[in-house]
């Protein structure tokens, strides 16, 4: 394939293994921001993006990772086929210095195409500090190319990096001569396409790729190869393990003589700054375990102690101010729950000091600045030993920093305050009453519901989530979850990777609908996805739920995890009996723990709380309206809503024993199912629903048909026909479930209070 | 004829040496388990060639000479299971009936060098113990490097990779794309949850199915 001149804009593909900065780089070219990862395989959509360099112009295009171009999942299909298809002018490959055996490997594979190239590798100066050196000069001579070395987040590198693709050079290929004397390659002699790669895509079930580089020849080089792909595939020797073996032979020399190992850099240090901040952060985790357990055992805790003494004092200060009762009371110091103040700016910020800062600023501090202990904390935290009580320690902060200061703190705020007490009230000042009054701020208002649902109640939830996840992602620490995961993903039909759609679920179940795509086969994205919408509430709904139990006893929220855990697992393994075929094998590899950067991580989440507002605000308004509707259109004196209540009531009353109002609210869970939870919160605010209801209704609306919005995204990744059998499932069986529970519960008379 | 008497004599001892490894060698079960007839007259004459002894409860007992001749037969088949099993990449279950096959026809010296090849395995795809042979003690006498399981190693022993024994390609191209191929050092630094190698500075998380399909040289300790 000659490259096409003469075009006014030049195409430029970058390649590379996952997880080696494809994104960063891309980044540094562009200028466009692409979410990048910790975590291998996060670039799932193909992006582009234009780069202007003295006068000329050029599209960059951002492929998912590779590991070999001899294609092994989807993702990999799909940057061989960019590859083919877009006729690049240059390709870029991003590699990670540290491994240059697996790097060298796609070098090799991508010269035969014979397309200018320029080798950048990438993190170099992880590369230095585990004491390896590379001789990029070499390996610029072997294949000739440029070779670049860069640290892309610090934008190291840059200058050199825009210097080459001005001047790229088209590489020779190696292989012909690591493999002289072979009868392979010399029967291929004067053919320039990849012919070696095509032979394994050939032998590897990729006859497409294939076919795509054989009528892209001259007549004579196309039948040339045609012909002897078609004689060697009728012979016994398999003509891809020849070439695997040369190539591997080539690998094999090159690794050995340019790149040289020395020792690691991380003994050296063992200051005094860091042995200070070991010791603050074992404090701040026994200051912060004292602080979860006082609410198990009802122990005094220096949160309780702290926020009492400062917010009792400010409260008297204000009331002797003349101040007391009024908004600025309660948006400093929340609720007094008999001398308890929570969910106000002052006794979150204890909670911040006090809880969450004594763990995450040392620890912070100990990632940006010890490499020892970064190392160290890759190592314990993929122990199961040390992992477990770790995950256990992640989930805890997790809890308190979404859980608390999103769900309660910034919800009380934001919609207690803020819309309860100013938006709602001035709407209705404004307006007459009549029509548009009651469109807006009436009982299924868009304003007052729709909008202080999806910003009073969501929003703080997923923007508090978001950040959070963000934060673990670029760490690295997810990976070390499907080590830990990996066992018991196995009993539901799916490996260890499955974790990262799983968690991500906890956030959105859309966005973890479309990041199914990361597992290799279709049987377990399959099973992915129907677990993601039977059982993993988002994190909006969660928080709602949260809400919702903080008012009961913890055994109340036990018993609601408890339930559909196991119904999750039961589903998820017999479903994967039912589909049939095994969890696809578990090999994953695993990046080390990182600093996460502040920017990146301010971008992610605000390019996600984007998405959020895009695409869920518009579903929640629409969703209300439809309420709306439903309500105020009259049949035989009743409302349509009234006559849907009563024709679901057996159903919800009869099965369920829920209010009757529990069937609008599983109509919304169909349009949002965290707007559904939300309805439940005020249901229960309102004192409508006892503890064994709370539980049953929890329960079922977590199992419930998922959002409207991620029944799009399903219907779009597996075809309307399996996204109706999956939502056939599972309504039915979420209020089986209930029925059961409800039965169980009433017969054992489990109260919870 | 001859042949035909022997192969039923090595059948016998074969269930024989098998089952009194579960300390159930009763005359029945012997006849349940062998593949063929177990008439009275068959073991009257393994009796009185010394080879079996039947004690009053009717449990066989192996005598010296028998137990030489089985654990030559049960070391012939178990070698024939793991060399079908792990270089030809045969199910466990397959690997049996050809296995009872291999055994009649194995002379000693090729046995002595698929043992030498699969590394001196000690052990069966079932799990059974296979007797040592001469090559084995030897081998363990020189510290030769010998091939095990990835899964065998120690935390934090490196290792050559010798082969793989996958039955599906792609799992052979998934591990070389991430390094791991044969020739190539491996370290192996964690066993549980999952197991974990590492491959020049790549942590690499393997379910136990794969690591234990990882055959490696373990270099001798030095």
């Amino acid at each position: 394939m000659v490259s096409e001149s003469g075009r006014s804009t030049k195409t430029v593909v970058l390649v590379g293994n996952p997880n080696v900065g494809k994104s960063v780089i891309f980044r540094l070219l562009t200028g466009n921001y692409v979410l990048v990862s910790n975590f291998p395989g996060t670039t799932v959509e193909v992006s582009r993006g234009k780069l202007q360099l003295n006068g000329a112009s050029y599209e960059v295009i951002d492929t998912p990772g590779v590991n070999s171009l001899v294609p092994q999942s989807e993702d990999e299909r799909v940057t061989c086929e960019i590859l083919l298809k877009e006729k690049p002018d240059l390709i870029i490959q991003v590699a990670d210095a540290k491994n240059l055996r697996r790097t060298l490997l796609i070098t090799s594979q991508l010269a035969e195409f014979g397309i200018p190239m320029i080798l950048v590798l990438n993190m170099i100066d992880e590369a230095e500090e585990r004491g390896i050196e590379i001789d990029s000069k070499r390996i610029a001579e072997l294949f000739s190319i440029s070779v670049v070395e860069t640290v892309a987040i610090y934008s190291r590198g840059r200058r050199q990096l825009l210097n080459a693709i001005q001047a790229p050079s088209c590489p020779r290929n190696p292989l012909r001569e690591s493999g002289a004397g072979s009868r392979l390659i010399e029967s291929l002699d004067g053919i320039g396409a990849p012919a070696l790669l095509s032979i394994e895509w050939m032998a590897e079930g990729n006859g497409d790729l294939a076919q795509a580089i054989i009528s892209s020849l001259s007549p004579e080089a196309s039948s040339k190869l045609g012909n002897w792909i078609g004689s060697y595939s009728n012979g016994r020797r398999n003509p891809a393990r020849e070439v695997a073996e040369i190539r591997s032979r080539l690998l094999d020399t090159s690794v050995a003589s340019f790149k040289k190992k020395r020792k690691s850099r991380f003994t050296e240090e063992g200051s005094w700054s860091r042995k200070i901040l070991l010791w603050l952060l074992a404090g701040g985790t026994l200051l912060f375990l004292w602080n979860e357990a006082g609410g198990l055992f009802n122990i005094r805790t220096p949160f309780e102690v702290v926020s009492r003494a400062v917010s009792g004092r400010l409260d008297r200060l204000l009331t002797d101010a003349g101040l007391g009762g009024g908004i600025l009371q309660s948006v400093l110091l929340g609720k007094n729950d008999g001398g308890r103040y929570e969910y106000g700016i002052i006794p979150e910020v204890i909670h911040f000091l006090l809880l969450i800062a004594p763990v995450i600023i040392p620890l912070g501090m100990l990632i940006s600045r010890s490499r020892t202990f970064v190392y160290e904390l890759g190592i314990l935290t993929r122990r199961a030993l040390t992992g477990i009580p770790i995950l256990i320690g992640v989930l805890l902060l997790l809890y308190e920093f979404v859980g608390y200061t999103g769900a309660q703190t910034l919800v009380a705020l934001f919609e207690d305050i803020l819309f309860g007490e100013y938006v709602v009230p001035l709407v209705r000042s404004i307006l007459p009453a009549g029509f548009i009054s009651e469109l807006l701020a009436g009982e299924y208002g868009l304003i007052s519901m729709g909008l202080t649902y999806a910003i009073g109640i969501v929003l703080p939830v997923v923007g508090t989530f978001f950040i959070a996840f963000s934060l673990l992602e670029d760490s690295g620490y997810l990976p070390r979850l499907s080590i830990l995961s990996d066992r018991l993903m196995r009993i539901m039909g799916l490996n260890g990777k499955a974790v990262l759609p799983m968690v991500l679920g906890f956030g959105c179940g859309t966005m973890a609908t479309m990041s199914t795509r990361i597992l290799s086969s279709k049987r377990e994205r399959l099973i992915a996805i129907l677990l993601l919408a039977l059982g993993i509430p988002c994190s909006a709904q969660l928080g709602v739920m949260l809400g919702i139990a903080a008012g009961f006893s913890q055994k109340a929220t036990l018993t609601v995890i408890g339930v559909v855990a196991s119904q999750l697992v039961l589903v998820g393994f017999i479903s994967s009996r039912l589909i049939g075929g095994r969890p696809s094998e578990f090999i994953f590899e695993i990046p080390p723990i990182r600093r996460p950067q502040f920017k990146n991580v301010a971008l992610k989440t605000w390019y996600r709380l984007q998405w959020y507002l895009k695409e869920a605000v518009p579903l929640f308004l629409l969703g209300t309206l439809v309420l709306f509707v439903l309500d105020a259109l009259h049949f035989n004196g009743l409302s349509f809503l009234k006559w849907f209540e009563r024709g679901v009531a057996p159903i919800i009353s009869g099965l369920l024993d829920l209010p009757s109002e529990a069937a609008g609210i599983f109509l919304l869970g169909f349009l949002r199912r965290d707007y559904g939870a939300a309805g439940l919160y005020d249901l229960a605010r309102n004192g409508l629903l006892n503890g064994q209801q709370v539980v049953v209704s929890m329960v079922v609306i977590t199992l419930f048909v998922p959002c409207l919005a991620s029944f799009l995204m399903i219907i779009k990744e597996q075809g309307l026909k399996r996204a109706l059998a999956i939502a056939g499932f599972i309504v039915p069986f979420a209020l089986l479930v209930g029925y059961v529970l409800n039965l169980v519960l009433r017969t054992f008379n489990i109260q919870f209070t | 004829m001859v042949d035909r008497i022997s192969e039923e004599i090595a059948e016998v001892l074969e269930a024989v040496w098998t089952l009194e490894e579960e300390d159930t060698a009763t005359i029945r079960n012997v006849a349940d388990n062998a593949p063929v007839e177990v008439s009275k007259d068959l073991i009257a004459r393994l009796s009185s060639e010394g080879l079996i002894m039947v004690d009053e409860q009717e449990h066989v007992h192996l005598l010296p000479k028998g137990r030489l001749l089985a654990e030559k037969i049960i070391r012939r088949h178990r070698l024939a299971e793991r060399l079908i099993c792990d270089v030809l990449g045969a199910r466990v279950e397959d690997s049996e009936a050809a296995a009872c096959e291999y055994e009649h026809v194995l002379a000693e010296g090729i046995t002595n060098s698929i043992c030498t090849l699969l590394g001196h395995p000690r052990f069966c795809p079932h799990n059974k113990p296979i007797p040592e042979g001469d090559c084995c003690r030897s081998a363990r006498d020189e510290v030769e490097p010998i091939v095990v399981s990835c899964d065998q190693l120690r935390v934090g022993e490196s290792a050559r990779v010798a082969y793989f024994s996958a039955r599906e390609h792609s799992r052979l191209l998934k591990l070389s794309a991430l390094g791991i191929s044969p020739g190539i050092t491996i370290k192996l630094i964690q066993k549980w949850p999952a197991y974990v190698v590492q491959c020049e500075e790549t942590e690499i998380a393997l379910e136990p199915e794969v690591a234990h399909n990882i055959y490696v040289w373990r270099t001798p300790a030095e």
